[in-house]
């Protein structure tokens, strides 16, 4: 882009803006009062002058400036689109095209009478059609009448205070004094008499004053230049100091000072603004609510959300529109506030998994066995109130692995197992679900007992036919737990049943599996509409897409030796071990081109890993979880969807499901040679 | 180190130009096409000063000045506006959004080069 | 077809003589669906393609911070994808997905009014002869010389979600 010519670069941004503009009037001509277009119109013509002018177009900018003009007007509202203007307009465009080719043609003619038209069609004010030449206009130097004042230096008292957020709106007063002293000899002495006690102290705020006493050859208007961007809304006194005279700064003299007040300015947001900057969910601070608080925040809410509902009944009965539409925003902002309570109210379950140690301990001394507790996944974030109902369950489920899953040592020595048991509390989010999994190295779930259990208290016929996740879920049933089951640490009336119930009502699932004399592990699914997972956020192709950060184990770039090396085998070379590899661009079929340098994340499942390529690996993404709808239920890929900060939806990857794909493909590999 | 500066113009021509006479001052330059990019790139690299026009499409200068000045992360940069000679009204406009000076258009680029030293101090 | 599949269903019209209805264009011909299950009309939106998904609801859109797909009726009939023009509008619609109340979107060509129509102008679907699978039609509607399709969205949905365009990618 260096190498060409800015004139020919002008060029095809004209014929372009002349496109825009021409295809903008014509629209226009079929809704005068479309506000958009008028303001797509308006634009082009501004920009095409602006442009103009920068490059020498000078003809172009000059007459382009009254098109501009009009067109400024009907925007501002002061003159209405009429097809008359429009039609003086595209021809104006016309003749613009013609500026642009042969910039140095005699147009001025032609020039005339279109801007004539144009006049006429804005209701004929504005007499002149002189071609206003723009001048360039260069802020440091307006050589106020006097070229004179030289050689003589004279002496100056200024004294000036900046606004409060001046230093916040990239105004830096040391440069300020850095220019004053190229000016001449400065004796600098500041004011600090405004600044607030340290507790009070806000870095970003300006609560210094300085005056100043300057030497100088330059006249007064290069001292005020100096302030040319802040002069409006500063306080500032330039006084000069004739000899003998008091450095008295009143506003009396005869040579005019400068003493301007400071506005006072408290800007509006009235603009709009746009998409990309509206939703920030990451704060850097942490304010410490109590619990309490929330809890009656969220009751508010519900009452609200009642309170809502009731109001939309009511609205879409009556046949008050207005109504009708309040009621909505109403109903819309109280699913936000919602939405945002339940995020307020995640809790990381590590909160939960806390308790365990105790309780395991505890539990290892009572039954003279030892067992070691591990945990996974305790950042995992679910509803408060869903962990407060989980505790119990997962009391009683850990209770039963201690109790009757693990064998005591001798048994699990004899078994040729170690003699330490092992229990495992996990959580992961995976589809809008959370997953708790307790999961032992024990004995596993002895099928007959259960049977003959199941049979002797009248839960299934002698006989009948079950799967073994039948059977094993009959353990849940209520009626299972007889007396016999009942021991010191089980028995607290929570029996299976009630966990059952408790994750009934949580409209999750229990899930059973278990490996006689290996052991059992017990899976809890609770699904929430919003979970949130530390992700990776990353490119492939135009999408993007989130990793969950504790699926990734390091990222990489692909070199384009191992790039070209790889393709045809299905490993990447990892230091010394083989990976296998996806490309996620070939699986997702972009059909883009792929980035010069690739990029590998390498993900895994605890056992097995996989590396996915990617095009850019984009940073870390506090992701909330948006499940997708059944519809899309069948992408086993994916897991759920969020929504980015710009409102563009990213969709989460799978990472089970990557590392399975990942191996088959490595089994297709192998089995092909 | 050269400073870094943001230029946000949807004018090609004229990002090219400023882009010329910048970096051959010594500045690196990154550009933008209007205020959406110029907020993405913006909240992406960390710059020294942002140069922008005002009237853009998607997101025009003034509500990306507004934007960027509500990121702390961003405060305290300085953020020179382009503006024409008429206009005074969008000067005071562009200030009270939080702009630290403006170069009237058309302007001459080394003029552009006089006022990045000026606000940057070097 | 039997007879009873081309009666006109019962659960459109009920007791009461008119329906109403939102009508939109898809492929040149008229359309319409309950206004009832309307939730909003949008213009079009950026949208993020679901790899792997079935063509039919190859995308999903942001809707006020739900991720919903983005149906395309054109490819649930075989036809070729919409292409978006300056009148293409979402339909945003809430309908029963397997039981579940399901929110989703569909591409129209065009958006027309909402209007009633009269149960005493409407006609099964002709079992042939048609561009459309009768299957996937609740009934035709004569209005002003032409003909209104009310789709059965039921259908269209639980088939194009159960066993649409084989994705060799899904595997």
């Amino acid at each position: 882009m260096n190498t060409m010519d800015p004139i020919q670069v002008f060029r095809t941004e004209a014929a372009e803006l002349f496109e825009q503009i021409e295809s903008g009037l014509l629209d226009l001509l079929h809704d005068l009062s479309d506000q958009d277009q008028i303001d797509a119109v308006f634009r082009g013509l501004h920009t095409l002058k602006g442009s103009g002018a920068m490059f020498g177009f000078e003809a172009l900018a000059a007459f382009t400036h009254h098109c501009e003009s009009a067109f400024d007007r009907v925007r501002k509202g002061e003159v209405q689109a009429t097809s008359e203007l429009i039609a003086a307009v595209l021809e104006a465009q016309d003749h613009m095209k013609a500026l642009v080719e042969k910039p140095n043609g005699d147009h001025d003619d032609m020039s005339q009478k279109l801007l004539a038209k144009l006049h006429a069609a804005v209701g004929g004010k504005n007499g002149h059609a002189a071609t206003a030449r723009p001048a360039v206009v260069v802020p440091a130097s307006t050589p106020s009448a006097a070229a004179a004042a030289k050689a003589a230096s004279t002496n100056w008292v200024i004294k000036f205070r900046l606004p409060d957020n001046a230093m916040a709106n990239g105004t830096n007063p040391l440069g300020l004094l850095d220019e004053l002293r190229e000016l001449g000899e400065c004796t600098i002495t500041v004011d600090a008499s405004t600044i607030p006690g340290l507790a009070e102290i806000d870095p970003t705020t300006l609560y210094l004053g300085w005056t100043i006493t300057l030497e100088t050859e330059q006249p007064r208007s290069a001292i005020e230049d100096v302030f040319i961007f802040v002069m409006d809304d500063m306080q500032l006194e330039i006084t000069e100091i004739k000899a003998a005279a008091a450095t008295e700064p009143a506003p009396k003299q005869a040579e005019p000072d400068l003493v301007v007040e400071p506005v006072a300015e408290k800007k509006q947001a009235a603009t709009n603004t746009g998409p990309a900057d509206a939703k920030s969910n990451k704060s850097a601070e942490n304010v410490r609510v109590p619990a309490e608080r929330l809890d009656e925040l969220m009751d508010r809410v519900g009452e609200l959300v009642i309170a809502q509902s009731r109001l939309s009944q009511l609205a879409n009965i009556s046949a008050n529109i207005q109504l009708r539409s309040v009621s909505e925003d109403v109903e819309r902002l109280s699913g936000e506030l919602r939405d945002t309570m339940m995020v307020l109210r995640m809790v990381p379950v590590g909160s939960l998994f806390g308790r365990f140690r105790r309780l395991v301990h505890d539990l290892a001394r009572e039954t003279g066995k030892t067992i070691e507790l591990e945990t996974e996944g305790e950042t995992t974030e679910v509803d408060k109130t869903v962990i407060e109902r989980l505790a119990d369950p997962l009391v009683h489920l850990a209770r039963n692995s201690c109790d009757h899953g693990l064998e005591p040592p001798e048994e699990r020595r004899a078994a040729g197992k170690s003699p330490q048991g092992r229990i495992l509390l996990s959580a992961r989010q995976q589809a809008g679900e959370v997953i708790i999994t307790i999961k032992d190295d024990g004995r596993g779930i002895n099928r007959d007992r259960v049977r003959a259990k199941a049979e002797a208290s009248g839960l299934i016929q002698p006989n009948a036919a079950l799967s073994d996740q039948e059977l094993l879920q009959l353990i849940f049933q209520p009626g299972f737990s007889t007396a016999q089951e009942v021991t010191n640490l089980s028995g607290r009336g929570v029996g299976m049943d009630v966990v059952k119930r408790t994750i009934d009502t949580l409209r999750g699932t229990i899930n059973v599996v278990s490996h006689p004399g290996e052991g059992s592990e017990v899976s809890l699914s609770i699904p929430l509409t919003l979970a949130i997972i530390d992700g990776l956020l990353v490119r492939v192709g135009n999408g993007r897409y989130v990793i969950p950060l504790s699926a990734v184990e390091e990222c990489l770039e692909l070199s384009v030796e191992d790039d070209m090396r790889s393709r045809g085998r299905s490993f990447i070379s990892l230091r010394d071990s083989l990976v296998p590899y996806l490309r996620l661009r070939e699986l997702f079929r972009t059909g883009s081109k792929p980035d010069p340098f690739q990029k590998v994340v390498v993900i895994s499942t605890g056992s097995e890993r996989v590396g996915l390529v990617v095009d850019q690996i984009i940073g870390d993404h506090q992701t909330v979880i948006k499940a997708m709808s059944k519809l899309h239920h069948d992408v086993a890929t994916f897991s759920g969807a969020t929504i980015l900060g710009d409102g563009d939806v990213a969709l989460i990857l799978d990472v089970g499901h990557l590392v399975l794909e990942g191996q088959k493909q490595e089994a297709h590999l192998r089995a092909a040679g | 180190m050269s400073a870094n500066i943001l230029t946000v113009d949807d004018s090609a021509s004229i990002r090219m130009t400023t882009k010329i006479a910048l970096t051959n001052a010594g500045y690196k330059v990154t550009e933008a096409v209007d205020g959406v990019d110029g907020l993405n790139k913006a909240k992406s690299a960390s710059f020294d000063l942002i140069v922008t026009d005002l009237n853009m499409p998607n997101m025009n200068g003034l509500a990306m000045i507004e934007a960027l000045r509500q990121s702390p992360a961003h405060t305290g940069i300085p953020i020179i506006f382009l503006t024409t000679e008429s206009d005074a009204d969008m000067k005071s406009r562009a200030k009270a959004a939080g702009a630290t000076g403006w170069i009237t258009k058309p302007f001459d680029p080394e003029q552009l080069v006089k006022i990045a030293r000026k606000v940057l101090g070097k | 077809m039997s007879e009873a599949a081309r009666k006109i269903p019962d659960h459109l019209w009920g007791v009461s003589e008119e329906l109403e209805v939102l009508t939109f264009d898809i492929a040149g011909e008229m359309f319409a669906l309950e206004a009832v299950m309307v939730q909003e009309i949008l213009d079009l939106l950026p949208e993020t393609t679901v790899p792997g998904a079935k063509p039919f609801v190859g995308s999903v859109i942001n809707f006020r911070g739900k991720v919903i797909p983005l149906a395309d009726i054109r490819l649930a009939f075989g036809m070729e994808a919409t292409k978006p023009t300056i009148d293409s509008r979402i339909i945003v619609i809430e309908l029963d997905v397997d039981g579940e109340p399901t929110l989703t979107g569909i591409r129209t060509d065009k958006v027309h009014e909402v209007t009633s129509l009269m149960k005493t102008a409407s006609e099964p679907p002709p079992s042939i002869g048609m561009r459309w699978r009768s299957d996937f039609i609740d009934c035709l509607v004569r209005r002003g010389g032409e003909f209104i399709i009310l789709p059965n969205l039921q259908t269209i949905f639980s088939v194009g979600h159960e066993r649409h365009a084989a994705d060799p990618s899904k595997n």
